[in-house]
Parts: structure tokens; sequence; C-alpha cells
């Protein structure tokens, strides 16, 4: 599968590099008409698209009258509807057809409505658009003396079968996945939203990849000003290769240099579904299976799809947990340091005596120690990710068993630290969103430092910056901290803990949508009790 | 040009930044910083005389303190002797144990710090001994430096010793690897067992500044080598400490100041028998009523005791019946009444409010604090001729799991 | 747009988490000094004080919905002498936030960082409002109410944990003896309320002005409140005499409290590490307030510039006192004087409002 994938936007490549020239040529006459000439037209199609191999075509007779030719790349297609669906009723004359009149005026007409077994077929007479459609996989048929090409929708690309996402693993839950096609992501859901109110919108965005861009919605719920931001962000992008969401999200995102991501990108369609109930706005592009899901803010990021379909009580506390392995991820090894090397009295006398015991051979300062320590954990992990499966266990064996005993015999670490940045390494991976828990992976350098500097002092300096960071961030008109600050005492039930669905009848606040009423008000879960 | 004006920015953020990474002033790493545990302190005697250092002071040409020289002995403990974990060998000594003089306490911390490579660090002082005799003379030296340093903890503890404090700081009990860890976590938990009431350095100190009340110390004294005994409470006269109790005294002490944990236990006679019970006090209510009488301050207590039955000395007695409960009560309450006035008799001839009746006064009575007494002398001058009432009501519910 | 977006739970989280500073630290040694005993009495009665300033200033403010002190001080009394008395205002505010930062350093050095230097730590902690500084009053709301937990949390927790050791004798007689030495002391105490005089900033972003009572109402009382619980706790602990042998009460009781089961051993670290939010909170409030005013007098467009432009003159402010004690002493002077700006003019203002307006309108009704 993978394969099929990688060759497919080599290939895409591919054709950019040659298009390139072409798009000049076309450029010139971009209104050029189809001229009734078969042999001009196609031989002005072979033009301007070189010499490909893969690009078939066939000269035949339309009900054995009129020189005719069909157009398309071999490999974007499926042959056997070509042959099947196309060829042959076009071949042989159709019974219905036998004793009409099958006149030249009439026959585009005929072909389209009465002889082709294929419900995407249109007439175009611009020959740019004709280009670009074959290039996307479309067969085109053109007839002599006709002024205009029929194009019929035979795209039919290799694609991945619907797999469980790999980066949002669930307990309990749904199990599929978006994959790299469009449709196939957007048929994802509209299976759960068999609803008029659900509306995509596409466009194209790339010069050379001209991916197809979707963003959708469910109108009635979605902000209008926020679907608005959505359209014009988004057709400001002049790119010339689109190759993942990752692309737009660059463009689109509020603050660039902000460490925190504005915009969060999820592989689930049951999530996406989730947040579009609530009012956000999902973009997709083809070629990748991450939709981006706008406008957000913070608590999101570490909130699962799970939270919400296993019971409350459940959900809050792994959320508790959460948040705990959150804020040990980015200060943790700062405190140690601060505690270590600053105040010592702060810890129990006899743990105090036994750490400053533990630490007696190691030659460096604490907070040497700990960002060597920790440099030294940001290289094994990068190493872990990229190799395959089979190879990484042997590697984090030896990186962690090996190389941690090692250091600590050697003087280079106390035993303590290890611990303290083994357990903010565990700490980390506990964020569900990688890009958040990249965010506070970087930013706990800086803290670390200023421990190094001031102590605790400095670490509580250092969350300051950062609250007032995220404090001033926006996500498309959204404050980044809501509904924690600018406050909002429905949407507080879904901060730390997770209210019982029951209890949040309004969707939130921050998001202004445009109806907020999510339960039908008559639900009173208390009485179910009584009866 | 946006982007040049950001990269300047950069740049001059960075530069203002750069002489930060100089700094690190005050981290010290743990293993580097000679954790002080306890600090015992006594008289500098003949042969001490001698080792005075001259760090804060010349001989005789620096101007020099009045007062006499104090010897202080520090329990450091070293870094790497006490190990993580329990048990990893062991054997050598987990502490090191100086001995240094001075004319302050700051004085000989100086002449303390000259001896040792690595800084002296307060923040993990558990206990401080003081000799009797240094209680004797006076605090007040000694309390101006523990309350000015900001690495010292209020809660740390403060002990009068019977022998000399540097023998508290060799001393080398079996039951906890750190000695003065041991002679802390001890002093820490009498309040916990109902031993002592609460005492720590910072109450001391809350009590000492306050007009109406005088402070109070536990009184420790060697059993046997290695082992400490709580022999009593020390109390005091402004900074001095002017006598000690007996041990069970210390739970009269704890009636009449209203400290509710019970702990202490007494022989009580059987009326009609000439043997004892154990009568073991399990919590007390302390009900205090004060007022002028002809001018004079008057206290009256009303003392109620919960206490159990815990042991009776010989088979002969039996507890079967509520009649006979009732007459140990009485008696008990007797017993208990004596103890209470000799306890405030004495103390009152010592002229120590060591009970805290002023601080009633000064609140309740304002008029009279602020006419006649306002100084704690006058106040200490005032409680001699304070005049008592003591009332004493005991009640015993439990007598264990036997019937007889 | 529209620029009116500041709710009256944000309007009431400002005024808290301004009031509620460093002046937390030295409270309970302020009204100790003054009226003994009587401490929790003086303290209420410097609340008082500080929320008769704050109203009179509210209800200027509801009187002219769109505009803070600097500009409607030219409508009542005149463009000129309104800008001169807008200089004093804005001059005292400037001097507040460099007394709050120098009395921030004081403290973490004598407390925590011994040997880190003064200017360091008020540098970074003037930094750190002057680059939060740069954010418009929305962000300046929110800031303000995020950070609210993180003030009251620590002295509520202090204050609940010390509770222990709390002998209530030590709070009475609860009136006092020395009574002139006790107005005194309700002056600076109700020097301590000054920051409620951000209110006059906010009511113009509020989404409802008419609501900005509501807002000081519980502004006063919770920072009030919590002042006020802080001075019974530190006097029922450790008794009037021995707290005016302490420079910072708050701190000491800090130290004498342990946690429960010993996770910590002292409380007094930790506190000092949020209470650094406090201080910020209020830093960030008089520094905001300085240049906002500094923007509306000159009429200038934007305030990014201007912050980073004022911030070596407020250092230089904040390193003018030789000493702790000789700072403590301009602190207690610059709040006594202050009291004039914060309370006397406003009520001036008020009042020629007040007569300015009957007669317009008793002239208005004569015409018809």
């Amino acid at each position: 599968m993978a394969f099929t994938i990688k060759r497919k936007r080599a290939k895409k490549r591919d054709i950019g590099k040659d298009a390139a020239p072409f798009n000049k040529g076309v450029k010139a006459d971009s209104d050029a008409i189809l001229s009734p000439s078969l042999d001009d037209t196609v031989s002005g199609i072979k033009q301007a698209l070189g010499d490909n191999d893969d690009l078939i075509m066939k000269y035949f007779k339309v009900f054995g009258q009129y020189e005719a030719a069909i157009m398309y790349f071999s490999n974007l297609v499926n042959q056997d509807s070509i042959n099947h669906d196309i060829l042959k009723p076009l071949m042989y004359v159709p019974d219905h057809l036998k004793d009409r009149n099958r006149s030249l005026d009439q026959i585009t007409d005929m072909i389209i409505k009465e002889t082709i077994y294929h419900s995407q077929a249109k007439l175009e007479w611009n020959m740019e658009k004709l280009i670009e459609y074959i290039l996307c996989g479309e067969t085109l048929l053109i007839i002599d003396g006709i002024k205009e090409a029929i194009r019929i929708g035979t795209r039919n690309v290799e694609k991945r079968a619907i797999s469980q996402p790999e980066t949002e693993q669930i307990i309990l839950g749904p199990r599929e996945g978006f994959i790299e096609n469009i449709q196939t992501n957007l048929a994802l859901l509209r299976y759960r939203l068999p609803t008029p109110d659900f509306q995509v919108r596409t466009m194209k965005i790339g010069r050379l990849t001209k991916s197809t861009v979707a963003y959708c919605y469910l109108k009635g719920i979605a902000s209008e000003t926020v679907i608005q931001e959505v359209e014009k962000r988004l057709s400001e992008i002049d790119i010339d290769a689109i190759m993942d969401v990752g692309y737009l999200e660059q463009f689109i995102e509020d603050n660039p240099f902000s460490p925190f991501p504005q915009i969060q990108s999820t592989e689930r369609p049951d999530k996406t579904v989730a947040n579009l109930a609530e009012g956000r706005v999902a973009i997709f592009v083809d070629g990748s299976p991450f939709a981006l899901l706008v406008p957000v803010v913070f608590n999101q990021f570490y909130q699962t799809a799970e939270d919400y379909s296993s019971r409350f009580l459940m959900g809050s506390f792994v959320r508790l947990a959460r948040m705990l392995a959150l804020v040990f991820s980015l200060v943790f090894p700062a405190l140690y340091v601060s505690f270590i090397s600053f105040n010592p009295e702060l810890l129990p006398t006899e743990f105090a005596i036994a750490v400053a015991g533990g630490r007696a051979g190691v030659p460096y300062p604490a907070v040497v120690e700990v960002l060597i320590i920790e440099v030294a954990m940001e290289v094994l992990r990068e190493a872990t990710v990229r190799l395959p499966k089979q190879v990484g266990g042997a590697l984090s064996i030896v990186g962690v068993l090996v190389v941690g005993q090692a250091a600590v015999e050697a003087g280079l670490a106390s035993p303590i630290t290890v611990v303290a940045i083994a357990l903010t390494t565990i700490g980390s991976f506990a964020t569900p969103a990688y890009s958040a828990a990249f965010a506070l992976r970087m930013l706990r350098f800086p803290i670390m430092i200023l421990a190094g500097i001031f102590g605790l002092y400095g670490v509580v300096i250092g969350i300051i910056f950062i609250f007032n960071h995220m404090l001033s961030l926006k996500s498309f008109g959204v404050p980044y901290m809501a509904p924690v600050s600018p406050e909002n005492y429905q949407g507080l039930k879904d901060v730390i803990f997770r209210a019982p669905l029951w209890s949040m009848p309004k969707r939130p606040a921050f998001l202004n949508p445009a109806n907020r009423s999510r339960l039908s008000k008559d639900i009173n879960r208390s009485e179910f009790g009584n009866e | 040009m946006l982007h040049n004006k950001r990269s300047l920015r950069l740049l001059l953020v960075f530069i203002l930044i750069l002489p930060l990474l100089s700094g690190c002033w005050d981290a010290m790493e743990m293993e580097r910083r000679a954790n002080v545990l306890a600090i015992g302190i006594d008289e500098a005697g003949e042969k001490d005389r001698n080792k005075d250092g001259e760090v804060a002071h010349l001989k005789n040409s620096f101007l020099k303190p009045q007062g006499n020289l104090i010897k202080v002995t520090a329990q450091i403990a070293i870094p790497g002797r006490i190990p993580l974990g329990p048990e990893q060998g062991g054997g050598q000594k987990p502490v090191l144990i100086m001995s240094v003089v001075g004319h302050s306490l700051e004085d000989a911390l100086q002449n303390l710090q000259q001896q040792v490579a690595n800084e002296l660090f307060l923040g993990h002082l558990r206990i401080i001994v003081l000799n009797e005799k240094v209680a004797r003379h006076g605090t007040k030296r000694l309390n101006d430096l523990l309350r000015r340093n900001p690495e010292i903890r209020r809660t740390a503890a403060l002990v009068v010793s019977k022998e000399a404090a540097s023998e508290y700081m060799k001393l080398e009990p079996s039951l906890d690897r750190v000695p003065s860890l041991y002679l802390a976590d001890m002093v820490d938990n009498l309040s916990a067992l109902g031993r002592f009431p609460p005492s720590f350095i910072g109450l001391f100190w809350t009590i000492y500044s306050s007009k109406g009340q005088e402070a109070y110390l536990p009184y420790l004294s060697i059993k046997q080598k290695n082992i400490i005994e709580l022999k009593g409470l020390a109390y005091f006269k402004g900074d001095k400490m002017i006598g000690k109790t007996s041990p069970l005294e210390i739970g009269v002490f704890m009636a009449i100041k209203g400290v509710g944990k019970g702990g202490y236990g007494a022989f009580v006679q059987v009326p009609g028998s000439d043997k004892t019970v154990m009568v073991r006090i399990r919590s007390r209510k302390t009900k205090r009523k004060i007022e002028l009488k002809n001018g004079l301050p008057h206290v009256r207590l009303k003392i109620r005791y919960e206490c159990e039955i815990d042991e009776k000395e010989s088979p002969k007695i039996k507890i079967n019946h509520s009649k006979v409960l009732k007459s140990i009560e009485k008696e008990t309450a007797k017993n208990m009444k004596n103890s209470i006035e000799k306890l405030i008799s004495t103390t009152q001839a010592a002229g120590s409010d060591v009970f805290g009746f002023g601080e009633y006064f000064r609140a309740k009575l304002p008029r009279y604090w602020n006419g006649k007494i306002k100084t704690k002398e006058n106040w200490e001058r005032a409680y001699q001729q304070l005049t008592y009432e003591v009332k004493v009501d005991t009640l015993i519910h439990r007598v264990g799991m036997k019937a007889k | 747009m529209d620029t009116r977006h500041i709710t009256t739970t944000q309007a009431a989280a400002i005024l808290i988490s301004t009031i509620i500073g460093v002046g937390v630290l030295p409270l309970p040694l302020f009204a100790v000094q003054a009226g003994g005993t009587g401490a929790p009495l003086v303290t209420f009665l410097g609340m008082v004080l500080g929320a008769i300033g704050l109203f009179i200033l509210t209800f200027l403010g509801i009187r002219h919905p769109q505009k803070t002190i600097i500009t409607y001080s030219e409508d009542i009394i005149g463009k000129w002498f309104g800008r001169f008395c807008s200089l004093f205002v804005i001059l005292f505010f400037f001097i507040l936030t460099g007394l709050a930062a120098r009395e921030f350093g004081e403290v973490v050095v004598a407390g925590v960082l011994q040997e880190t230097p003064l200017e360091v730590t008020v540098i970074v902690m003037l930094l750190l409002a002057c680059i939060s500084c740069r954010n418009n009053i929305n962000v300046f709301s929110y800031i303000h109410s995020f950070y609210l937990p993180m003030i009251l949390a620590p002295v509520l927790i202090v204050v609940a944990l010390s509770l222990k050791n709390a002998n209530l004798l030590y709070l009475r007689p609860i009136i006092g003896t020395n009574l002139p030495h006790m107005f005194l002391g309700t002056l600076t105490i109700s020097a301590l309320f000054q920051g409620s005089f951000i209110v006059t900033m906010i009511i113009p972003s509020m989404k409802n002005p008419k609501k900005a009572i509501k807002a000081s109402l519980w502004g006063i009382s919770i920072s009030g409140g919590l002042y006020l619980l802080l001075v019974i706790a530190t006097v029922s602990v450790f008794g009037t005499e021995e707290m005016k042998q302490i420079f910072w009460p708050t701190l000491e009781l800090a130290r004498t409290t342990a946690v429960p089961g010993n996770v910590l051993q002292r409380l007094d670290v930790i506190f000092l590490a949020v209470w650094v939010t406090a201080v910020f909170t209020t830093l960030f409030s008089s520094y905001y307030f300085t240049i906002h005013s500094i923007k509306q007098l000159l009429n200038l467009p934007d305030q990014r510039m201007l912050s980073c432009f004022i911030f070596p003159f407020i250092f230089i402010s904040a390193m003018l006192p030789q000493n702790l004690l000789q700072m403590y002493e301009f602190i207690k002077f610059v709040g006594r004087v202050g009291l004039l700006i914060t309370i006397v003019y406003p009520g001036l203002l008020l009042t020629i409002d007040f007569f300015k307006n009957r007669g317009l309108k008793g002239s208005a009704s004569q015409q018809t």
C-alpha cells in the first residue's frame, strides 16, 4: 500500500516538472478553443503533454461512422471500465439507436445521454481545461468534426484501505481513520452526518499539484465569521506544491512564531464530526490523511475522543492524569534543578542527605547534568521514531538500560536525575496531541535554564512568561485559553474534568456558534432513577 | 524590512540575556553544601577558651562583644556516607562532628566555616541543644541570628540539656543512622505522643515575645550511653531558664495550659486498700475564668479529665462495679488538684508565668492591663500575687478488655 | 470592531489581582504597628477607606463610560488643568511601579536568592511586565482573570494550615489602644488598596459599564477579605509583640506552617514562588496604567514602543531607595501622599462634575 502512495507522489512531481514549460505555452492562449479537426486536436494535446509513454490514445470509429479518439493516462484510470462502459457501446451501435438518425450534430448528445454507461460525462471546449482533466485521470473522447470533446470521469487511483489511526489510538471507540484519498475522507464524514447542513466547499491550491482542498462545516452551527475567515486565509495561499495539510497549517495559523499549535490536526473521522458539531471547521487536502480543525483552544490538545465516549468519571480521571503528565513534562526537570541547587531545604532531611549522597561523584552542576541527559534523551527519542519497528526495540533497550546504567555508574549523572528525566519523558508521551506535546518539550529547555539561574523564582517567571504568551494567542479570532480565560462557566465543565454529557447542554460559547443548544431542553437525567 | 527589524530585536534580547548566563549566583549544589543537622551550644570551659579563632574580630584590638564565650558543636552530614535506599554497606560514621568557640553564635559559625571546605548550610538544621548553663544565662544573644537567617526553619526543635550539649552531638543511637535525626524525631514526636506540649523554636520566640507569658522547653538528659530521656520541662523567666519540673509534672503543666491530648499516667491508690491502679489520661478539657479580686488577679481553673485504667497492681483489687470506679475517680481528682496547686505555687515563687495566665488578663481585661501592668516585668511581679482556685473532675470511661 | 469585551467577572478579577500584590507580605506588620491587637480593625478601616476611593472612581467612570480619568478630567476641570493633574496621576503610578518592583526584589534577595544582585531580580520582573504590556486590553483582562486563583490559593492554603497554631487570645482586645496611631495606620493600609485606581482604565472597555459597581464591590470585598484573613491569621499565630520583630509576617507564617505528611518541609519558599504571580499582576497593572495614561495624554496611537521606552526610567526609580528600611519609609510616605491622588482628587472631580451637571440641568429646565 505504502508503495503505491509513494509512487503516486513521485509521479505527481514528475508531471509537475514536465508541466512547467507546458503551462507557459498554454497560458499564452488559455482560451484556445478546440478545432473541429481530430488530428489538430490530438496533436495539440500531445504537444502539451509531451512525450509520455503512459498516455494512451486510441483511434476508432464511433458507431462505425465517425473518426474519433480517446485519450487517458493508463495508470490513473480503470481500463476495464473504459473498455466495457465506453469503448464497447461506442463501437457497436446499441440496439435502441439502430433505427435512429445518427447525424453529426446530434451525436454528442446521443453519446452522453444514451450510449456511455458512465455517470460523469460532460462536454468541454477549452483546451487548457481538457489538459487539466486528463492529468487528473479523466478520459477524453474527441470526435472528428466536433468542436467539443467529451470528458468522462474515469479517475481511479490506487488507495490504501481504511485502517486504524496510528497517531491517535484509543481503547474504546471507533477504529476508522482517514486515508490519503479526499473522496474517501469526505465519504467517512458524510456517512456520519447524513444532514443537508453538512457543507463541503472545495478549491484547488498549488500551482503544480493542484491539490483539492476541502473545508467543511455544519451550516447553522459554525459561526459565519470563522467560515469566512477560513475561506479568506485559504484563498490567499499561492504555492507550487502542497504535500500535506501541514503545508496549509503553516499558511493559515495566526502566530507562526509561537511554539504552540494553533490548529489541531486529526486522523479520526469521529473526532472531526464531534468538532464539526461543536461549530468548528474542518480542512482536508487530497493526499493527506489528516484533517485540520479550526478554531482551537488549548485544552483540546490534552483531550481525546475517548474522553467523551467513556463514562464521565472515567473520562475525568484520565484527563486529570493527563494534565498532571502535561505539567510534569514541562516543569519537572526545572523543579528538580531548583530543588537540588537552590532550595534543598524543601526536601525532607533524610531524603535530601540521600540525594546529596547520590550526587557526590557527579562533576557537573545539576543544570548541566540535567541538560546533558535531556539532550541525550531527545536524540534517543528521535532515533527510535525513524527506525523500523524491529530495530527500534533493540535500540531503546541499549539506549535506556545500558547507557543509563553506565552513565550512573561512570558518575556522569546521579540516579535521581535519571529517574527525574525518565518521569519527564514518560509524562511527555501522555499528551495525546503530538504537536502540543512537542511545544512543551521545547519549552522545557528555557525553563530549565531559568531554573539554573534563579531557582524556583526562575521557574515561576518562565511559567508566567509562557502563560502570558498563551493568553495572548488567538486561533481564528478565538482566545487560545478559552474557556478558562476569558472565563465561561459552561465551558469550564469540560476543561479539567469532563462533566456528564447530559449536563452540558450548550456548545462552547467561545466558538460563537450560531445555534448554541445541543441537548433538547426536556432532558433531565435525574428523573430516570425515579421512574 | 519587517524581518530585519525582528532579527535585530532578537539580537538585542539575546545580548541582554547573555550576562544572565554568567549568573547562577545562588546555585550551590546540594552535595557542595555542608548540611548542619544539629547544633549544640555550651559555655566554653577553660580548656576551650584559647580555641577562639580570630575570624570576626582580632584578639585584643578589635571590638569584641561582651559575655562569655560559647562553644558550638555542630553535626554536619557528609554527602556520600549516607547511602540512598535501605542499608547499603555502612559502617563508616555518616556525620562529621566539629567544635568551635566564639563570642556569639554567628562568631562561632564563622569560625566553623573557617575549618570546613564547603559552605555551611543551615536549611536542614533540625535541632538545637542548649546546655542548661547557657539557658540559665539567657538565650537572648542566640535568638537574633536564628531569627535573622532566612535558612533556619521556624519549626526546628530547641531543647535544654542537663549534660554538655556536645555530648548529644556525639551520641550514636542505634535506631537511626544519622544521630541528630533520631534526636530531632524524638523531640518532634513528644507532642504527638502527648508527652509534651507543642514546642518548637518559632513557638518559643512567640511566647517569649508576648508579655503575659513565659517560655518553656523540653529538658533532656542522657540516661546511659546513647540513650536520651525527657527529664522534665524547663521553664523560663524572660530569656533565662529558671527552673525545671519532674517528668510527671509535664502532664500537670499540660493540664493547666489546656493541651487536650493526654498521655501521662499515674498510680492512684484505690480507696479502702493499700494497692494502686495505673490511671492514664486520655484527654483533658480546661476552662479558665479570670477576674480581679480586690484589685489582684485571680484565676479559676476547671479541669476535666477523661481517663482509663491501664493496669492494676494486684488481683486483690476488684474493678467490677461502677462504685469502685467512682471512688478511684475521686481519688485521682484529689491527687491532681494537689499537684496542680503545687506546680502553680512553684512557678509563682520563681515569678515565671509559664502557663500564660497573663495573656488572659491582657486580652480580657485590657483596662486593668493597660493601667497597671503594661510590661512583662510588671506582670512577673503581679503573677507572684496571683490567687487561684482549682477544680478537678475525673471521669473513667474505659477499663480495657479485662472484666475484673 | 466592538472593543467592549471585558465582563463584570473579569473586571472584578482585575481589581482583585491588582490590589493583592507585594503588600501581602508587610501588611500585617503595618497593621500591628498601627493598632496592636486592633490590627484587624485597622485593616478593615483601611479597606473601607480604600472602598470609598474606589466607589468615587466607579461613579465617575459610569458618568463618563467612554473615557478614563485622563480624558474626563479634561472635560470636568478644563483641558490644561486636567492635563496638569493627570501628570501627577501618571507620575504617582510610575513611582508605584518602581517601588513595587523594588520591594519585590528586596524580599527575594533577603528571603531566597541572597547572592543574586538586586538589580537582576528587579530587571527580570520589570521585563516580564514590560513585554506583557505590549498586548491589548483584552489580553490584559485575560491575564488577570487567569492568574486570580493562583493569587488567592497560596494565601488561603497558608492561612488554613496555620490555624493549627492559632491562639485566639492574641486577637483580643479587638479595639486597639492608641487611637491617633490607628488613624495613621488606616491611611497606610488603605494605600495598599491604591491598585483599585485601575478601574478607571477598564470601565471604557467594559461590556456593560453600569455593572462596574458590582465589579468594584466584589473586587474590594474579596481582596479586603483576604487581607483581613491574613492579618487575623498572623496575629493569632504570632501575637502582636512577636510580629513587631518580623519584617514579613506573612512569609514567617508560611515558614511556621508545615504541610501535613511532610511532603515539603518548608512552605515559605513555595509561597514566595507563587507570590511572584501576585507581584507580577500588580506590577503589570500599574505599568499598563502608566503607559496607557501617557498614551492618552499625548494622544499616541500605539503603546508598544512606549512600554519599552519607559522601562529604564522605571528601573532607575526602583533603584532610588538606598536600603530596605529607607524603602519602607518611602513606601509609607508615597502611599499616604498617594491618597490625595487616589481619593481626594477623584472626590473633587466627582463633586465638580455633579454640580456642573446639575447646573446644566437646571439651566436647561429653566429654558424650557
